[in-house]
């Protein structure tokens, strides 16, 4: 598994220190790429995602919007690009057999690692006035 | 003490009146079906106000909306529901096609990111209703993977779903390939626009009601 940070494009190893902390450009956001997705781009059978700057944040500040307010952004986001897409601002692509499935919201991966599922979160949101526990923050610190 | 039984009988009192009226009705379906149009008519029929803003630019309803406590007669019964209209389920959204109908590119990206929220917002709702109206324009394609995962979904968490195939006063509208593509549910053709064979509609609305009540009658046996 790798990721390329959404802001500047740069790629990292699973178990990059970088995930944690945040890409050098300061982003916390990262596409999660499969294993044979990389492989493909390594072998340059298919471009990696290819963005200019603006497009790369006006993509982080709508992903920043679809998750809400929720999420504890100063840890890493790795995105749930099976659920949905972006090809770019504003284009989306959504798979609904994904999105029907009722994932958790919060994968943890590793240490100081989650992968989130959107669409989950939106549960909690519609629910934020019945007893609910703070799974969101729970699950985000370390 | 006395409170454990003020509360035993609350939540009794609640659960009978719960099962008895105020249907939460859902309207789901593909963008520009006329999934609000429909619940307008029901509300202007019987509420005399209407829900929701529609438009011809598809996802014109990017949040969930909702109608309390709307009283429908029929043969002089009466049942209370709940309307809830959701934004249209789409498997793309672009923000050019809405340029296509004049948008600038800011409120058109603005528009298919509330979009894309939107149809995550509508499939989280949908344990919480207690029957569908799948809303299909009977001018198009029935066969699309929205209008599949919709059903297959509806059906696969036990919610009792109506079909209405919309837009039977325009020239190219087939009821046939909808009730071919869905044969196991019942469709009810009609026009939200004009109002055209509501009544139908509503005798089915009453089924519906009919069936979730047995449903729960045979979940808490």
């Amino acid at each position: 598994m790798s990721h390329q940070c959404v802001r500047c494009g740069k790629f990292y190893e699973d178990v990059s220190e970088e995930i944690l902390k945040g890409c050098t450009c300061g982003s916390h956001f990262f596409f999660f790429i499969k294993k044979e997705e990389m492989k493909q781009i390594k072998e340059e059978q298919i471009k990696p995602i290819d963005l200019t700057l603006t497009e790369r944040k006006e993509i982080e500040e709508d992903i920043r919007e679809i998750i809400g307010p929720d999420i504890d952004l100063s840890k890493p986001v790795i995105l749930d690009l099976e659920s949905i897409r972006i090809k770019k601002p504003g284009q989306f692509e959504i798979d609904l057999v994904s999105l029907f499935k009722r994932k958790p919201l919060v994968y943890r991966l590793e240490d100081g690692k989650y992968y989130i599922d959107i669409a989950t979160t939106f549960q909690l949101k519609k629910n934020f006035d019945e007893v609910q526990p703070n799974y969101n923050k729970e699950e985000t610190e370390e | 003490m006395i409170k454990a039984i003020k509360d035993f009988m609350r939540k009794l009192f609640s659960g009978l009146f719960s099962i008895k009226n105020n249907f939460k009705m859902g309207f789901y379906g593909p963008p520009n079906s006329g999934k609000t149009t429909l619940a307008n008519r029901i509300c202007k029929d019987w509420t005399g106000d209407e829900l929701g803003k529609t438009s011809k630019i598809p996802h014109e309803t990017r949040e969930i909306q909702f109608k309390e406590k709307v009283e429908i007669e029929y043969k002089g019964n009466k049942l209370t529901f709940k309307l809830i209209d959701t934004p249209g389920i789409s498997t793309k959204i672009d923000y050019e096609d809405f340029m296509k109908f004049g948008l600038n590119e800011k409120d058109a990206k603005k528009r298919a990111k509330e979009a894309t929220r939107g149809v995550i917002e509508s499939i989280r709702w949908l344990d919480d209703m207690d029957m569908v109206v799948v809303v299909l324009d009977g001018t198009k394609n029935p066969y699309t993977q929205v209008n599949i995962t919709i059903i297959g979904n509806l059906v696969a968490r036990k919610i009792p779903v109506l079909i209405v195939a919309n837009k039977s006063d325009q020239r190219n509208f087939n009821v046939k390939k909808i009730e071919a593509a869905f044969p196991q549910y019942r469709v009810v053709s009609l026009s939200a626009k004009f109002g055209k064979n509501m009544e139908e509609f509503y005798e089915n609305a009453f089924a519906l009601a009919k069936q979730r009540r047995s449903m729960k009658k045979k979940r808490k046996r």
